[in-house]
């Protein structure tokens, strides 16, 4: 029984599901059947955990996950847990199964059914989560996935957009409290638990339930108050329940799935969950009531108010929530039995009825109650669906609702307090206005004569398979409870308890039938009541205040940007500057310390240094004095390299080899890029900034003032940095005694490979990025009508200037002479040969993975830059730098995983040439296969590919620069 | 001596580039970018923590051999590569602007607000 597969297997359906693998050979019904049983799966292996939590209450697992902080990836499963992964899993299934015949398109299902499955997959993990800081990474999971699937037709739909912002705004807010909540609660439970140890953090659940005095914590009242308003914000509960209504423009199986069955349900898991340590507090349980009663009464009655079905339907899952969360803030847990029973009732008769509603919607392209009717011939089995669930809702004898009906009167009549005359009247209006809407839904929607004749779209029978289902679970789980339910929740409650499908003419019996009796009478007279009481304010319009507020002050602020980038650079820089001298923290950090050495002697390394050090600076004064933008790229390219010289003489010969080669390769790219813009472009800036000179006084003293603010500090901050570092006692001490031990002699290589693989695995990764967001920046803009597409047509406007000047400006790039093509031919095999020679025998002198890659790189560009793209690539077939990248972080990770499965952890370093015993042949070679040489050759083959992209992306022949050619070429 | 001189390099390089990065010319500001980042790899290497006569290597180690530290060596190592993707991303954004706006001015695309 492993709790993290159970967890883990959603996610993994998702990601099969978003495979190219599924979404292109899987076709739609297999997709259906196949997520549809492996939910079924599940809940067979969970429900296959029974006997073993009769007989011990729980199962606890737990991995390490940050043993520092005392917390662990801990997975916990008790009868609660059980109850609610058990209607995740087996609705899931149902709703799964009933989605593969909502959607008509195949792409629209594809995709819903990945978010569907993330989904199913966070709402396990809140559930079975051990710890409540997973629990709450996945509570906001499914706020997340919640947020994607109301807006799944957000792209075409203002109000799906509106919903499922408002939805994630509500819950987001929440939980922002709530974790502030759980993290006050782990630190008490850690006071309470180890009294003696300062602050430690205790978040499994298990040992939170053992903190029984946490009711007397005196930080109690701040984060029950906290936690709470996470759950109510999550359950709907009233005033934050308007949400709830507005996420009914989520794909119908999402509404009964999310907004119904599961998601709403975990903020009262979260009560259920902490119910046993926090009930013994008066503000627990007298807040639960009061704003679960005041829910329950608002969201019954708006539901018979409500013009569109699912709008009836989301406001009856409000008021049941509000009776739900009563319940569990019932004085000394007793309300737990009839919370759980009505948890699992309205599961049953509210999903189906949700279906019931999607598939009318489907047929008849209308929701509005108004417009409906005379759906009985048509539609026959979701008629009878719709009569059982609906007075399942309203509590007819002896379906499963009336089990649940009974059990909360029956809670609600022992239950003792100055105000129970109050709470019970609340209960019996809110019921009767529940039975109301149930009879309204089989009447209006059913009976009643239709209006006029509508279109009507014929379904796949199969459609009613999940609600059929589900009716049938409301129809005979009554008779059923003794066998089914009672076993469940008795591992589930902390008391002994009974429960009965009749428990006999007492009065809570005659209570529930004067409450039909009532229900059917408002029915009839429904039309005038529905317009009697109106609800002066509503959370809705607080929200919408709110929002109105927040978009003035938006707009207010807007007014105060000026939308020049660069003044907001000045804004910062500047004052980055004046804090700098304002704050005195120059002076601080001079203060007490020797600025200037008293020894100015040099010795001869140190004058080359100098030399080196003149002419960086040297060349930063040219690239700002200079015009032209090609010569102003080169000086950047003495900078590079003259830097490159220096790490060679400060003895770092790896870093030197990398330094020379990316800055070529910048230079280059620079260059490249240069003639991807227009020239007339390029010299219409340098004609406006130096022969016009507009403004040019002012906003240069002001830069000017501003850059030597700023180097001035840098310079200080230097001085001080490099006149007190720890000479020979850092950490690099140890990295030099212990390269031995990974097989390398280059001791960086090793550092780059082994210490800090992982840094070095993220580092990759981020370069790929780079990559990856370049080419989709560039392509995008090539998109006609794309948002980065070009705002006015080209004009081809070098006339205007001296063609003589445009020439000479314009094309750095066409290098195309016999000479310079031998060149570039003979370059590349060379290098892709001191590249295979810098990966294989890296460890033992300069150069590793990354000279490697931009060894072959800097090669291919030569190929773009002399040849031009179109030949470049007709010539070099093998070389497609989006399978190589693949390639790379493909090995990258597999290497990097492959340690895990045989104990190493986690990029642990395995010595591949010893396990296989060729440790003797690769060695005659020189060689050590190790998985430091493996990721290495990923290194050099991601950066390959990520040069790759980067070259083609930029080197793309743009219509732009054709134009420009041609227009200048008078051939 | 040394020392004095590294940080005056450092001190003017960064200034340099802070001023080409408010430059209207875009070219220039992205040159100011990576001018920024070569003046924190120097910056880095300069602040190593041995005195080292010698490349960090386990022979000159076993040999007794005073080396340079490596690893500051390493970190500048993936920080040349990465900051060279973050450069080539920047050139990107300037091309797609020159197209867009037909400009390299940045007070010409002060679209910003829009």
């Amino acid at each position: 029984m492993e709790l993290a597969t159970i967890t883990a297997v959603p996610f993994g359906l998702a990601l099969f599901l978003a495979s190219p693998l599924a979404r292109n050979s899987l076709s739609k019904p297999l997709q259906t059947r196949l997520s549809s049983l492996v939910m079924t799966a599940l809940f067979a292996w969970l429900l296959s955990a029974y006997p073993h939590l009769a007989r011990t209450g729980a199962i606890a697992q737990s991995f390490d996950w940050m043993p520092s902080l005392g917390i662990s990836l801990s997975f916990y499963l008790d009868g609660l847990s059980l109850l609610f992964a058990l209607i995740i899993t087996g609705i899931g299934a149902l709703i799964f199964f009933y989605a593969g015949y909502y959607f008509d398109e195949a792409d629209e299902h594809n995709r819903f059914m990945i978010w569907l499955s993330a989904f199913a997959g966070a709402m396990l993990a809140v559930v079975l989560s051990g710890n409540v800081l997973l629990m709450f990474v996945a509570w906001e999971l499914t706020s997340v996935t919640s947020f994607a699937l109301i807006g799944f037709k957000g792209a075409t739909d203002a109000e799906a957009r509106e919903g499922a912002f408002k939805a994630l705004f509500v819950t987001g807010a929440g939980a922002l409290a709530l974790i502030i909540g759980l993290v006050m609660l782990s630190v008490a439970a850690g006071q309470i638990l180890y009294p003696e140890e300062g602050i430690r953090f205790v978040a499994d659940i298990d040992l939170i339930l053992q903190a029984k005095s946490l009711h007397e914590h005196e930080w109690f009242v701040l984060f029950a108050i906290l936690i709470m308003l996470g759950g109510f914000t999550k359950s709907a509960q009233f005033p934050f329940h308007f949400w709830l209504p507005g996420a009914m423009s989520a794909p119908t199986p999402a509404s009964a799935y999310l907004h119904s069955a599961t998601m709403v349900k975990a903020g009262i898991y979260l009560f259920a969950r902490l119910s046993p340590v926090m009930y013994q507090n008066e503000l627990w349980t007298s807040s639960l009531q009061t704003i679960g009663l005041v829910t329950m009464l608002v969201g019954s009655y708006f539901a018979v108010k409500q013009t569109d079905l699912k709008g009836l339907l989301a406001y009856s899952t409000v008021g049941k929530l509000g009776a739900i969360t009563a319940l569990i803030g019932l004085p000394d847990q007793s309300g737990l039995k009839a919370a759980f029973v009505a948890i699992i009732a309205h599961a049953f008769y509210k999903s189906a009825l949700f279906l019931v509603a999607g598939t009318i919607d489907h047929a008849t392209g209308t929701r509005a109650i108004e417009g409906l009717g005379g759906l009985r011939d048509k539609l026959p089995v979701m008629f009878w669906v719709t009569v059982i669930s609906a007075l399942s809702m309203a509590g007819l004898p002896f379906l499963l609702g009336f089990v649940a009906k009974e059990t909360l009167l029956d809670a609600m009549l022992h239950y003792t307090a100055p105000w129970t005359q109050l709470a019970m009247l609340m209960v019996v209006l809110s019921s009767m206005f529940t039975a109301m809407a149930a009879f309204m839904l089989i009447y209006d929607v059913f009976l009643k004569p239709p209006r006029g004749r509508r279109h009507f779209h014929e379904l796949s029978p199969w459609i009613g398979l999940g609600p059929a289902l589900l009716a049938l679970g409301s129809l005979s789980l009554g008779f059923l409870v003794q066998p089914l339910i009672v076993p469940l929740l008795e591992v589930a409650t902390p008391k002994p308890f009974e429960l009965h499908l009749f428990a006999g003419f007492n009065e809570v019996f005659l209570l529930s039938l004067a409450i039909l009796f009532g229900g059917l009478l408002l029915f009839f007279i429904r039309k005038k009541l529905i317009q009697l009481i109106t609800f002066p304010i509503s959370g809705d319009a607080i929200y919408r205040e709110f929002i109105t507020y927040l978009e003035w002050a938006g707009t207010t602020v807007l007014h105060t940007q000026s939308g020049f980038v660069r003044y907001y650079l000045v804004i910062i820089l500047g004052a980055v500057a004046a804090v700098l001298i304002a704050s005195g923290t120059l002076s601080t950090l001079t203060a007490g310390q020797q600025l200037f050495p008293s020894d100015l002697s040099v010795t001869i390394t140190d004058l080359a240094k100098i030399f080196m050090l003149f002419l960086t600076v040297a060349a930063g004064m040219l690239t700002v004095v200079v015009r032209e933008h090609v010569k102003a790229a080169i000086a950047y390219g003495v900078i590079g390299y003259a830097i490159g010289v220096i790490f060679l003489i400060e003895h770092a010969p790896d870093v030197a080899l990398v330094q020379l080669l990316v800055e070529t390769m910048a230079t280059v790219l620079i260059i490249i890029m240069l003639g991807r813009i227009r020239a007339g472009v390029r010299l219409r800036v340098i004609n406006s900034l130096w022969t016009e000179r507009r403004n040019y006084n002012l906003g240069f003293l002001r830069d000017l003032g501003i850059s030597v603010l700023i180097g001035v500090a840098v310079f200080v901050f230097s001085l001080i940095a490099l006149q007190n570092r720890p000479l020979r006692h850092s950490i690099a001490e140890w990295h030099l005694e212990n390269a031995a031990t990974v097989n390398t002699d280059d001791v960086v290589g090793a550092i780059v490979a082994d210490f800090r693989g992982t840094d070095t695995l993220l580092e990759i990764g981020v370069f790929t990025t780079a990559a990856l967001g370049l080419l989709t920046l560039l392509a995008r803009g090539r998109q006609p009508g794309s948002s980065l597409a070009p705002l006015v047509a080209p004009v081809a406007s070098s006339s205007e200037f001296d063609a003589r000047v445009v020439e000479e400006i314009q094309d750095a790039t066409s290098l195309s002479t016999p000479f310079t093509r031998s060149v570039s031919f003979v370059v590349l095999p060379i290098a892709i040969l001191i590249g295979i020679a810098q990966v294989l025998y890296g460890g033992n002198g300069p150069g590793d993975g990354f000279t490697a890659g931009v060894t072959i790189g800097l090669a291919v560009s030569l190929w773009y830059v002399v040849l031009g793209y179109q030949e470049a690539k007709a010539l070099l077939p093998w070389f497609r730098p989006e399978l190589i990248i693949r390639l790379g972080l493909l090995i990258a990770t597999v290497n990097a995983i492959f340690p895990v499965f045989v104990g190493q952890g986690f990029m642990g370093h395995i010595e591949f040439d010893q396990a296989l015993g060729i440790y003797d042949l690769v060695g005659s070679f020189g060689l050590h296969v190790t998985s430091s040489l493996i990721f290495e050759i990923a290194i050099a083959i991601t950066v390959m590919g990520g040069l790759g992209i980067i070259i083609e992306a930029i080197a793309y022949p743009t219509d732009r620069t054709q134009e420009t050619i041609r227009s200048t070429d008078p051939a | 001596m040394i020392e004095l001189l590294f940080a005056l390099s450092i001190g003017t390089l960064f200034g340099i580039g802070v001023f080409q990065l408010l430059r209207r010319d875009l070219i220039k500001a992205a040159i100011g970018f990576a001018i920024l980042f070569s003046a924190i790899n120097l910056f880095f290497v300069a602040v190593g923590a041995f005195e080292g006569e010698f490349a960090p290597y386990v022979s000159n180690v076993e040999a007794g051999r005073q080396t340079s530290d490596p690893l500051i060596q390493a970190l500048i190592l993936t920080a040349i590569v990465v900051s060279f993707g973050s450069f080539s991303l920047l050139l990107g954004f300037v091309n797609i602007i020159s197209r867009r706006y037909d400009t390299i001015d940045s007070d010409d695309t002060n679209r910003l607000k829009h």
